[in-house]
């Protein structure tokens, strides 16, 4: 069963990423920290107050940009699809940031929220504006779209962040999540969230697969296009929404995850969803400690891990779709 | 001659880039500032408001001739070297040179980095034995923005905050705290690059007649297309150098050009793509220093703004046409 390994891969990061950090702590403090916490023992807190969210933060966030990407790259068949390159990831944050400034900072959970309509505002944007209403989405024209929405956010969130006076803060979140600050964030609310969106996902993926057969053979069996994107749309929204409430933009996860869940899911939606949320919990987690890691004490953020390597991913897979040459 | 009228909006741009601002001088003032040399107007003028009108009119037109000049030798609306990731490379040579400390002159670094990422971006596309397809070009070009982007990202995290700022507003793109050195710096390279430009515009309509006919005729396809793409690509550099990557004005000035000017021959898109991208880049910067009381918004803010709407609206269009 190979989907077992992918499911150790994720246990040995998750560990990786509790036993790895500025501190260091005795083997034997893991477990007491589990049987006996002691409020008083600074190792106890750094574990259970500092470490344990901070990863719990990466498996959200990781799990849901996982199926997010999957989702999207199966109802637009374009491997190119992410949430973060098609601006859904900047549509959330440009709300976040919009209730940070407007209502500010005293109710994270309420702000926390206005990141679905935010998410669902760009997803939607961005797959009318790429053709996805004509049936017809090219991965140059839903790239493009992405691009002109996530240039667009980009111009007004520095705009608004320069008139404020709180530039260098609010372009450090913006250019790039991280699980710095998952303390802070409402990770009960939100693992809910991306759940359900989760959930809907599996519902939703064999209608998602009929409608990837193309319109006259999906509608013989029944399908309804319309109700078929919008529920893939409500799945973007949610799991997209979350993990930016949690992380913050992480970019390139969702690109990158599907295609190596296909090679131990093969085929079938639903599996490679499963493992999607495996391998994108992992490899967040992963990248979180790496940058926390390479620059010790200090760290990168792990949205910038991830864009760095997924900007040669995507690189790789632009060069091996030939757009124009097909169709 | 509807020249005329891109000619006529320049000046009257530029004396509006002169009058206004966060404060906003007298034609009076400024008429007696030009003609005496002094007077409050004249020190606004000479050291502020002058170069900075200078330097946004030179670099918005060297951007301008280099997204028409890769449009036409794509053939594709949407090939401009900030779509294709080329001003994205050059922005992301002068972060690494501020990052390292490097001395070198900053066009220079530009302009390497310019080349860097067209080789790469060009490099990448290719595949032995095809043509390679322009939508490629750009898929591909898009990527290369992104992990430019990534890096220079990655690259300011490890910037002490004040320089760190200092590369953000610059990856914008602004023309804050301009002098004439960088008049001079854009103008200079830019007339020879306009030059070099026009010299080629025979050849590039030569080449419009498609690939098959332009070598029949004689044309040395490739080498004719590295020429023409590698004077696109300084162009582009030298706009970047002293104005930062600024988004869309090289993907605007081409079309926009062609709509005011109504020219139809090569060399005469090509010269009012590099009218309108001044005019662009200058009215942008005008907006972005003057709208708001007391704050000075980078000029790339605004032409991002303008810009990706326009993005949008192209897509739609080329869509409609089937060309995408």
């Amino acid at each position: 069963m190979r989907m077992l390994w992918v499911a150790v891969v994720l246990v040995l990061c998750a560990l990786g990423s509790l036993t790895i950090g500025a501190r260091a702590l005795a083997p034997s403090v893991y477990l007491d920290a589990l049987l006996a916490f002691d409020p008083s023992d600074p190792a106890h807190v750094t574990l259970v107050a500092v470490r344990l969210p901070r990863l719990m933060a990466g498996i959200i966030a990781g799990a849901a940009l996982g199926v997010a990407g999957t989702v999207m790259q199966a109802l637009t068949r374009n491997p190119l699809a992410d949430p973060g390159i098609l601006g859904v990831n900047a549509g959330a944050a440009f709300a976040l940031l919009l209730g940070t400034s407007l209502l500010g900072r005293s109710d994270e959970a309420m702000v926390a929220l206005l990141s679905f309509p935010g998410a669902a505002l760009a997803s939607i944007a961005v797959f009318a504006l790429g053709g996805g209403l004509r049936g017809d989405v090219g991965p140059v024209r839903l790239t493009l779209a992405g691009a002109a929405l996530n240039a667009l956010l980009l111009s007004l969130v520095s705009a608004v962040a320069l008139v404020r006076q709180e530039t260098l803060d609010v372009f450090r979140f913006w250019v790039a999540g991280s699980l710095t600050q998952a303390t802070t964030r409402p990770l009960g609310a939100m693992a809910a969230v991306a759940a359900l969106g989760g959930i809907i996902a599996l519902v939703i993926a064999p209608r998602i697969e009929a409608l990837s057969l193309g319109g006259a053979l999906s509608r013989g069996l029944g399908t309804h296009p319309r109700r078929v994107q919008a529920g893939a749309l409500l799945v973007v929204t949610l799991t997209t929404g979350a993990a930016v409430a949690v992380a913050g933009p992480i970019a390139f996860l969702g690109l990158m995850v599907p295609p190596l869940a296909r090679l131990v899911s093969g085929h079938n939606l639903r599996a490679e969803m499963v493992v999607s949320a495996m391998a994108g919990a992992a490899l967040l987690t992963f990248a979180d400690t790496l940058g926390r890691l390479l620059m010790a004490p200090s760290e990168i953020r792990a949205g910038i891990m991830t864009a760095l390597i997924g900007g040669p991913v995507f690189l790789w897979i632009a060069r091996r779709i030939r757009p124009g040459a097909a169709t | 001659m509807r020249g005329a009228l891109l000619i006529i909006l320049l000046v009257a741009g530029s004396v509006a880039g002169l009058l206004w601002g966060q404060v906003a001088l007298a034609p009076g003032a400024l008429w007696q500032g030009l003609v005496t040399g002094e007077g409050p107007a004249a020190l606004m003028i000479g050291t502020i408001r002058g170069p900075r009108v200078g330097t946004a009119l030179g670099a918005g037109a060297v951007l301008g001739l280099s997204g028409a000049l890769f449009q036409t030798l794509f053939r594709n609306p949407l090939a401009a070297p900030d779509i294709l990731g080329f001003t994205s490379g050059a922005g992301l040579a002068v972060v690494v040179s501020i990052a390292f400390g490097l001395v070198a002159p900053m066009p220079l670094v530009a302009a390497a980095g310019g080349i860097l990422a067209a080789l790469l971006v060009t490099g990448i596309a290719w595949r032995r034995g095809h043509r390679t397809p322009p939508l490629s070009i750009i898929l591909v070009g898009l990527g290369m923005g992104f992990f430019t982007s990534a890096l220079s990202n990655f690259l300011m995290t490890l910037l002490p905050q004040a320089e760190a700022a200092e590369a953000q507003r610059w990856v914008t793109g602004s023309l804050a705290a301009r002098d004439w050195g960088h008049v001079a710096q854009v103008w200079l390279p830019g007339a020879a690059l306009l030059l070099a430009a026009l010299g080629q515009a025979r050849l590039l309509e030569t080449l419009e007649l498609g690939d098959d006919l332009a070598a029949g005729l004689g044309l040395r396809v490739e080498a004719v297309r590295r020429g023409l793409a590698a004077t696109g690509v300084l162009l582009a550099a030298t706009g970047v150098a002293v104005a930062g990557p600024v988004p869309f004005v090289a993907l605007m000035s081409g079309p926009l050009g062609a709509r005011i000017t109504g020219a139809t021959s090569v060399a005469g898109r090509l010269l009012a793509a590099a009218g309108a991208g001044a005019l662009v880049l200058m009215l942008a910067d005008l907006v972005a220093r003057s709208a708001l009381p007391g704050i000075q918004l980078p000029v790339g803010v605004m032409t991002g703004i303008l810009g990706a709407p326009y993005l949008l609206w192209r897509l739609s269009r080329e869509m409609d046409r089937g060309k995408l």
